[in-house]
């Protein structure tokens, strides 16, 4: 995915990055401001088109869809920005903001959607008095809900949830996080959980891709990923998190040792090992050769480090 | 032992608003020794940061602010002063450093001269002196090539190196205290771990006191010797830091700890969140303000404001029923 900058540059947001998704199950995608995990999310669902490669949902190419055949496909794949308030239309009720996208694809006549948006209410753990509420006498969290809710009522295979509970306070964004997971079991709907959190992430997915600068470095399941991290990226991202213990302060030095520095500009990125300018292992080759994503140990986690074995 | 470096005594802090007025700070009072890093933790609109601005004042013209109570610096109470001997006391003697560098520091002036008007500012030294001191500070907050850097306008670095050169900026005149108000939130956590680092350093380097202000217990853990909970304006519960993970009291600390999904908790397991809104600052209620989330509320907390019990000679809780609760965690 290339964007052009005004200095007839062009940034590369996201580098051949191939990521699977099964029916059911919650992919988290994480990693830094810049990593291009938003803009991932954005390609997958057509809102930009890739520069090159393929998005297939049950093997339709997305890429080739245009008009009224990718507005059809929107009902399959719906999303979840971070900020409820910028995607909820002050002026409507939650009721019109429930049958809204009911409405957009032609599904159901009006009684019906009215009988659907009710129900989907209540799966949202809000009571019926909140159909006639608009967005500003709710609270961040309650208002997220009818984000979530507004996704999931046209029945949608995939849900794209880009930083979801991000700006909602700590008690706010656990129900939230319940909810999804509940709502995730019941439905069966597959989730792209995208967020920099990584305790949301690994709380709420079954595999984890981990970004850098536009590439995956890491990928596995969850369980894995977290109890063997092998990239050293990956490491020095959950070495950052600070614990709520005592062990907090010899942790951040181990995070300092493993992340050095700050992330590279995208206009102007380092050559062979995108990590390799921070990189606490790197050697020579690391300067010049670019790693690819390789099986590891039993195949279902994927590593881009040539050195992963020896450190 | 001599006197506090910081007291703060029953502080209140109320706005004035044409919808009526937001109780921010209700009966804040806590103590800070030289050179002690103290947390202060909790959700948006606890009254953390009001706490914080209230210490040094820092309300602007149209803020219709009123502080009562007593904040004692070094035995002189901050809130008798007139404003130019408080403009004595803000970025000399206490410090301050936000969330956003980008909105602290001027678009349009190389870095290195924001710090020199700061010193320059603080101390009679000739501009000389003043850009060399500067640099050093700079290299000292960990910028590479300071002496090249410090030409550079803020856009040019990033939110890291901003924030380090804000606070280079608030230690500038080497103050006795630094309040550093959510420092880190809007930074990428590999790049949070080194600021954190470099305020504990400094902290050391200097001998500042700290005032961390955070809704982070990971954040506080990695930075302060003691801890206040706040909720509602109100200090609900104060420790020192190793003490609260063991064996926190109030039930809205124990939800706190217990809803952050962290990386030791076993994965698949629910969250236990808190149920319930955070409270309204325009009303207060009678009782505990956290009695209509509480999980153990008794007929005593709706009817009567809790004051803080003793369980320890650094630990405190304001709950009825702290006794029966002890350190259950």
């Amino acid at each position: 995915m290339d964007f052009p900058t005004t200095e007839g540059r062009s940034i590369r947001a996201v580098d051949r990055v191939s990521i699977q998704l099964e029916p059911g199950e919650t992919l988290g995608v994480v990693g830094e401001s810049g990593c291009g995990k938003s803009t991932l999310a954005r390609a997958v669902l057509q809102l930009i088109r890739p520069t090159s490669g393929s998005v297939q949902l049950r093997g339709e190419e997305l890429t080739l869809l245009k008009g009224r055949e990718l507005r059809n496909l929107r009902q399959k794949m719906q999303m979840v920005f971070q900020d409820p308030r910028g995607c909820l239309d002050p002026r409507m009720t939650v009721g019109t903001l429930l049958m809204e996208p009911l409405k957009v694809h032609g599904l159901d006549d009006a009684s019906n959607r009215k009988r659907r948006a009710h129900e989907m209410l209540e799966r949202i753990g809000l009571d019926s008095r909140f159909m006639s509420r608009r967005p500003s006498d709710m609270s961040g969290g309650q208002q997220q809900r009818v984000a979530i809710g507004r996704a999931l009522i046209t029945n949608p295979e995939l849900v794209i949830c880009d930083e979801p509970v991000s700006a909602l306070d700590v008690s706010i964004q656990a129900q939230v996080i319940n909810l999804l997971v509940e709502l995730q079991k019941d439905l069966g709907v597959s989730l792209l959980f995208i967020a920099h959190d990584l305790a949301v992430v690994r709380h709420i997915s079954h595999r984890v891709a981990v970004m850098y600068l536009g590439r995956v470095v890491e990928e596995g399941t969850t369980d894995q990923l977290f109890a063997e991290p092998r990239h050293p990226y990956t490491q020095g991202l959950i070495a950052s998190i600070p614990q709520a213990d005592s062990g907090a302060r010899q942790q951040l030095r181990e995070a300092e040792r493993l992340a050095a520095g700050d992330l590279p500009s995208l206009l102007d990125p380092p050559s062979g090992c995108p990590y390799h300018t921070r990189c606490a292992y790197v050697e020579e080759t690391c300067r010049t050769q670019v790693p690819q994503l390789r099986e590891v140990g039993t195949g279902i986690q994927k590593v881009a480090c040539d050195r992963w074995d020896q450190i | 032992m001599t006197s506090p470096l910081l007291e703060v005594k029953d502080l209140h802090t109320e706005f004035r608003t044409k919808d009526g007025r937001v109780r921010a700070v209700n009966s804040v009072s806590f103590k800070l020794e030289h050179g002690e890093a103290v947390g202060f933790v909790g959700e948006s609109g606890s009254g953390k940061s009001v706490t914080a601005l209230s210490i040094l004042r820092l309300f602007g013209p149209f803020t219709d602010a009123h502080i009562r109570g007593q904040v004692l610096y070094e035995g002189r109470d901050l809130l008798n002063l007139g404003a130019k001997e408080m403009r004595g006391i803000r970025g000399r003697e206490i410090g301050m450093v936000f969330q956003d560098p980008l909105t602290s520091l001027n678009p349009l002036m190389p870095v290195g001269q924001q710090v020199a008007e700061c010193i320059q500012l603080h101390e009679s030294v000739g501009k000389e002196v003043a850009n060399r001191r500067a640099v050093e500070l700079l290299e000292l907050v960990g910028i590479p090539d300071p002496k090249n850097r410090c030409e550079d306008l803020p856009h040019s670095f990033s939110g890291g190196m901003r924030q380090r050169i804000m606070i280079a900026i608030a230690v500038a005149s080497k103050p006795r205290l630094l309040i550093a108000d959510e420092p880190t939130t809007a930074l990428d956590v590999t790049v949070q771990a080194q600021i954190l680092l470099l305020l504990n350093d400094l902290q050391r380097e200097l001998g500042m006191a700290l005032i961390m202000i955070s809704h982070d217990f990971g954040v506080i853990a990695a930075t302060c010797d003691r801890v206040n909970v706040m909720y509602a304006g109100r200090i609900v519960e104060h420790a020192f830091t190793e003490e609260l993970f063991r064996s926190a009291n109030h039930p809205y600390t124990e939800g706190l700890l217990k809803l952050v999904p962290s990386l030791e908790q076993q994965k698949g397991e629910q969250l236990v969140p808190i149920t319930g809104q955070p409270p309204d600052a325009f009303e207060l209620l009678p009782g505990c303000s956290f009695a209509p989330r509480c999980p153990h509320v008794a007929q005593i907390c709706r009817e009567t404001q809790p004051q803080s019990n003793v369980l320890s000679p650094s630990h405190g809780s304001a709950c009825w029923l702290s006794a029966e609760r002890g350190g259950s965690v």
